[in-house]
């Protein structure tokens, strides 16, 4: 989470004042996490950031609402995933990617083969996560990209801190026996 | 811990959300379980693999654009909340103007204070001579060779040939110099002799110099509103600009801001407004600058403008 608790609170004072310095050091301290956020939710560079600018614009017009319960990171995380969620419902281009599609992981090379090997890389384990659930990808992008713990994402998307567990469990078991299925080029590229 | 747990308590460890005591179980459990040590090593070569998808950055382009539309989001919503004052206020602000006025006049009266001018019946071109007759306005005569002059004692000079040759001097505020001042800003022909004459009323009228009159003031309205050369209008807009802003000099700069094909002209305009309205807010001028600072199809240094200008009103 990026700023200290009474810090962006205070910079939500200062969004309600009308101050617009105060929604520019929001952005700042928090749209590098809800961008990347975003764009593994939605897999598709352009609709992240969409989505993001609809995060601050959307906190601009709530931010009377923010009742001090969760932290600021977490209220906007949730802003954040309710964002992505109906972008998805909207635009269905950037939201199914079949699981069919998902490619295995491709073997780890020299030079220019590496460096083609490690985007290839890349783009797989997008592949991978983009085959996942809504549902689990967000809990497991919550916990493996943004380091949150179990209790502030079950804030963040309103489930308990079970259903958490259990979709990152989900998450995990299904990328991996994705990553499984090639097993010698899974073994080689690390 | 059974194996069947593993996932769960090694993704909790990964997360550092494992306890002391499930820790333990779970180091005791892979120490004497082979299978779940191999399970483990390929579930954090997943969490490790993930990390090969590398984040987003946020592109300067992106930064300045978001900033952009954040500021004129604040911006709405300041316009969205702003309230033309009570009309108790209102009442009570004219009533307190009465009164003042009121209690000035009367001290001025008793003290003898003098006028801030005295008035001028057409000083004519030298003391003791009648001043000189204007030709009848009303006939709508052709004046000629039309030239001014500003002596240094703030007379304002025309000369001009109707069916004879004329010759007009007075102070600004001198109701014949007005008046032909004003038939001179509608009845010109060129563009030139146009701008000579709105030249003339800037220099002579407004802040520091005297009140324009009424009808000066709708020749220079028509003017902005009408004349083919936007040069022209844009003078006649600049000339309103710097009177004394009122309900009349405020409609024809609103006209022009959203009518006028030239974007000088609505240019000043939105300045003249913007002025005005940061000694009196008015809903109608505040709609207009907003509708401007988020009209797609307006000129990019017009929207600017208007943006800025919104943000210096006090609302």
């Amino acid at each position: 989470m990026a700023g200290g608790l009474s810090d962006d609170r205070s910079l939500l004072d200062r969004i309600r004042r009308g101050d617009a310095g105060g929604a520019e050091e929001l952005f700042e301290r928090y749209a590098p996490s809800l961008l990347k956020f975003a764009d593994r939710m939605l897999g598709n560079r352009e609709s992240a950031e969409e989505v993001t600018q609809e995060v601050f614009v959307k906190v601009i017009s709530r931010a009377h609402q923010y009742d001090g319960r969760a932290a600021v990171a977490s209220w906007l995380f949730a802003i954040a995933a309710n964002a992505c969620r109906d972008k998805r419902r909207r635009d269905r281009r950037a939201a199914v990617v079949p699981l069919e599609a998902v490619g295995e992981l491709p073997a780890r090379g020299e030079g220019a083969e590496a460096r083609m090997a490690g985007r290839e890389r890349r783009a797989a384990v997008r592949r991978a996560l983009e085959g996942l659930s809504e549902e689990q990808r967000e809990a497991l992008v919550l916990a493996r990209y943004h380091g949150l713990p179990y209790s502030e994402i079950a804030r963040v998307l309103g489930i308990s801190v079970g259903a958490v567990k259990t979709r990152i469990f989900r998450a995990v078991e299904t990328l991996k026996a994705r990553f499984s299925e090639g097993e010698a080029s899974w073994n080689a590229v690390n | 811990m059974e194996c069947r747990e593993l996932t769960e308590l090694a993704l909790g460890r990964l997360l550092g959300d494992l306890d002391a005591g499930r820790r333990d179980d779970l180091e005791r459990h892979l120490a004497a379980c082979r299978t779940c040590r191999d399970e483990l090593a390929l579930l954090e070569e997943t969490w490790e693999t993930l990390g090969a998808d590398l984040d987003a950055p946020v592109t300067p382009e992106f930064r300045a654009r978001t900033i952009e539309l954040l500021e004129d989001e604040m911006l709405r919503r300041r316009v969205r909340e702003f309230r033309p004052r009570s009309r108790v206020l209102r009442v009570l602000a004219q009533a307190a103007a009465i009164l003042v006025a009121a209690a000035a006049g009367f001290f001025a009266a008793r003290g003898g204070v003098e006028p801030a001018s005295k008035p001028v019946a057409g000083a004519p071109a030298s003391a003791g001579q009648p001043a000189p007759s204007l030709p009848d306005l009303a006939e709508k005569p052709r004046l000629s060779n039309v030239s001014y002059k500003t002596a240094h004692d703030g007379l304002v000079g025309i000369d001009f040939e109707a069916t004879t040759k004329h010759s007009i001097t007075g102070r600004p505020d001198d109701p014949r110099v007005s008046s032909l001042l004003a038939y001179l800003l509608s009845a010109n022909e060129t563009s030139g002799e146009k701008s000579r004459a709105i030249e003339l009323v800037s220099e002579n009228y407004g802040p520091g110099a005297a009140v324009a009159s009424p009808e000066i003031v709708f020749a220079l309205a028509t003017t902005l509103k009408r004349d083919r050369n936007p040069g022209v209008r844009k003078k006649a807009a600049e000339a309103l600009a710097s009177f004394r802003s009122t309900g009349e000099i405020r409609s024809a700069l609103l006209d022009a801001l959203a009518n006028d094909p030239n974007p000088g002209v609505r240019l000043v305009a939105v300045d003249a407004l913007a002025a005005a309205a940061r000694e009196a807010p008015d809903p109608k001028t505040i709609q207009s600058l907003r509708e401007k600072a988020f009209d797609p199809d307006e000129n990019g240094f017009v929207r600017a403008r208007a943006a800025s200008a919104l943000k210096a009103i006090d609302l």
